[in-house]
């Protein structure tokens, strides 16, 4: 299936596509598009995009909203839905120190790759490792 | 919804603002926006995170903010939010019509930071202090200062020798 969203990926985009090929669809490929555009190529499910169904809602990012919409529960998953909505958007509580450290490193995997399909690729061993450092608390039954 | 065009958004690309940008060369961000009398609490909501974002409103009117790929990018899902609130909302990039107004706004945005930096700096004097929360004040100051103020090297340098202290 194609997957579509805005180029020059950050840290919200990296985890939703991240979230899609080990959950949604491993043999997803990603489409980009300029920001700002409207017209968006049919066939392809838009994710991060203002307006679509795949998108922010509520204050939450959308890595957050695609949990709610395929209806993924794990609570390491959650958690990343947490980080990333931290480090996206500006919240009025913060609780993951992990955060502003996320966002930066997204931010400069996206400056480091060539384009912005090889920024995703890199950008899901950044999240394979935070999963599994988060699996390891989890696993603790610790929090830090 | 008014977006911004792609030329421009290529040009917003770097992360980090270039400290000596050429004098009134900075684009902003004019965000106007209306929600619903009730409920209060989505008014609020919107005008907490405006201030969270650093934002200032002129006029009472227009929230502004110098454009960089992240400011575009925290107006741009307000916009959503707001529409989601049941809100109407138009987000524009613009340039000053003259070089003394950009360089008035940058003043107004420097010496709102400076103000949070000031604070940070009188409550390191206080023997009480609380270095972990003033340090936790400056990382969210420092989220809104665009312009590289002085006084935020300033305020990190003395969170960084206060720290030195309380060790010795």
């Amino acid at each position: 299936m194609k997957w579509v969203t805005w180029e020059n990926v950050g840290v919200d985009r990296m985890a939703c596509a991240w979230l899609i090929r080990k959950h949604i669809d491993p043999k997803a490929t990603f489409l980009f598009v300029p920001k700002g555009t409207s017209e968006l190529p049919k066939g392809a499910e838009p994710f991060d995009i203002p307006g679509v169904r795949l998108s922010h809602r509520r204050g939450h990012c959308s890595f957050h909203t695609m949990l709610d919409e395929y209806k993924l529960t794990d609570a390491v998953l959650r958690r990343i839905a947490r980080i990333v909505d931290e480090a996206d958007t500006v919240q009025v509580v913060t609780v993951e120190p992990a955060a502003a450290g996320l966002d930066f490193i997204c931010d400069g995997l996206r400056l480091t790759s060539p384009d912005d399909a090889t920024a995703l690729e890199r950008g899901g061993l950044v999240y394979d490792a935070l999963y599994a450092r988060l699996a390891a608390d989890a696993k603790q039954g610790g929090s830090k | 919804m008014v977006t911004s065009n792609r030329s421009h958004t290529r040009d917003c690309v770097s992360i980090v603002k270039p400290k000596h940008a050429t004098e009134g060369a900075t684009a902003w961000l004019l965000l106007a926006y209306k929600v619903p009398r009730e409920p209060t609490s989505a008014r609020v909501y919107v005008w907490r995170k405006m201030k969270q974002l650093g934002a200032l409103a002129l006029q009472d009117a227009v929230w502004v903010l110098p454009a960089t790929s992240r400011t575009q990018e925290q107006f741009q899902w307000l916009e959503a939010e707001i529409v989601e609130l049941g809100g109407e909302v138009t987000l524009w990039t613009a340039q000053p019509a003259s070089e003394n107004q950009g360089q008035s706004l940058q003043q107004q945005f420097e010496q709102q930071v400076d103000v949070e930096y000031r604070e940070i700096l009188d409550q390191l004097k206080k023997k009480a202090r609380d270095l972990t929360a003033l340090s936790r004040r400056y990382q969210q100051a420092h989220s809104r200062d665009f312009f590289q103020s002085e006084l935020g090297q300033k305020v990190r340098q003395a969170l960084l020798a206060a720290e030195g202290e309380s060790k010795r």
